[in-house]
């Protein structure tokens, strides 16, 4: 019997190293502000709200606009879907680790 | 398109090394640890005066006279009510100071656990040292003029629900929930420091007839908090105290 590689598994949408930057600040901040994501993953408002809508249209993040004072601001967190999504991501990713360290070392076996 | 403008990693271990120092980063803004220090400190420090000049109010009954003298065997419920009042203060400044630092980073707080498990231990104090006062650790002497409480030993079960009774100790163990939550090793070796610090402190009865004589017991533990606040304060990372 064969198993699917876990590079097959990988989501498209979460596999990518902003969208995994964003997650895993939202993740970590539990809320984060789109100031603060911008300037922790270095990256311009524009290139920033793309990836939010990606991530907002998959279901992965909630996004919540507001004022405090008179300044907008914009908070983001991780959905339900986006937290399940980010602990498979990290699974996956883990998994690829070890079956490549355990493919090397049969390598080196043989 | 969005994917165009970011380079793509080289490899899984690369993404989970990023993502480890996402976190990190994520945390030290989170981090506040000097205010707690400070504040317990200041509480600390204002305990004094209430120590030295406020009434023994026998709200409990316990005290016993005689024309010439009157003894009362428990700690001033004054005293308790102080702590009491001062620590759940404490806990909402603490609170307040958390939201209002993560709304000016933009990162949220996980500090709630750290306040419930505080304001829960502030009660469980106020409610172990009123339960101490009528079923005392040492067997309250026969003859409450002529016994010397420094000569009783408590025992180590004694010491535990009196160190549970101790407002010190109560602010060191919520210290370890707040090391937790923020993922603080530093603040938890501070903490242990602190804890065994309390201990051998509260280890040592100080035989004095001055009215100064608890000086000590509460100066000790506010000059740790004062210099572990300042610790803190400085030797923080740079975009903690940027932010």
């Amino acid at each position: 019997m064969t198993t699917e590689h876990p590079a097959n598994s990988l989501d498209d949408v979460v596999h990518q190293r902003v969208r995994l930057g964003i997650m895993t600040v939202a993740h970590q901040a539990r809320q984060v502000e789109f100031g603060f994501l911008r300037t922790t993953l270095q990256l311009t408002a524009g290139n920033l709200g793309q990836h939010l809508t990606v991530l907002e249209k998959a279901g992965l993040i909630r996004i919540e606009k507001g004022y405090e004072g008179k300044r907008p601001r914009t908070w983001v967190a991780l959905t339900p879907a986006g937290e399940a999504a980010l602990r498979d991501e990290i699974a996956q990713l883990k998994q690829l680790i070890q079956q490549v360290e355990q493919a090397e070392e049969g390598t080196v076996t043989r | 398109m969005a994917d165009e403008s970011v380079p793509q990693p080289a490899s899984p271990q690369e993404l989970l090394a990023t993502m480890r120092d996402l976190t990190r980063r994520v945390r030290a803004a989170q981090r506040g640890t000097w205010f707690p220090l400070l504040v317990f400190a200041t509480i600390t420090l204002l305990a004094i005066p209430v120590y030295r000049y406020a009434p023994y109010l026998d709200v409990f009954g316990t005290c016993r006279s005689r024309p010439d003298q009157k003894v009362c065997p428990t700690p001033s419920p004054t005293e308790l009510g102080y702590w009491t009042v001062a620590l759940l203060l404490a806990y909402t400044a603490i609170a307040a100071f958390y939201i209002r630092q993560s709304r000016r980073r933009g990162v949220g707080t996980p500090i709630r656990p750290y306040v419930v498990v505080g304001v829960v231990l502030a009660i469980l104090m106020t409610a172990v040292s009123i339960w101490l006062t009528f079923h005392p650790v040492l067997p309250p002497p026969a003859d409450p003029f002529s016994a010397d409480p420094a000569q009783l030993e408590a025992g180590p079960a004694g010491w535990l629900i009196n160190g549970l009774a101790s407002p010190l100790a109560v602010i060191g163990l919520a210290l370890l929930v707040l090391a937790w939550v923020e993922r603080h090793w530093a603040l938890l070796a501070y903490t242990v420091v602190y804890l065994a610090i309390g201990m051998v402190q509260g280890n040592h009865v100080i035989r004095s007839s001055s009215p100064w004589f608890f000086l000590p017991y509460l100066l000790v533990p506010a000059a740790v908090l004062l210099l572990g606040a300042a610790a803190f304060a400085a030797f923080r990372p740079r975009t903690e105290a940027r932010a």
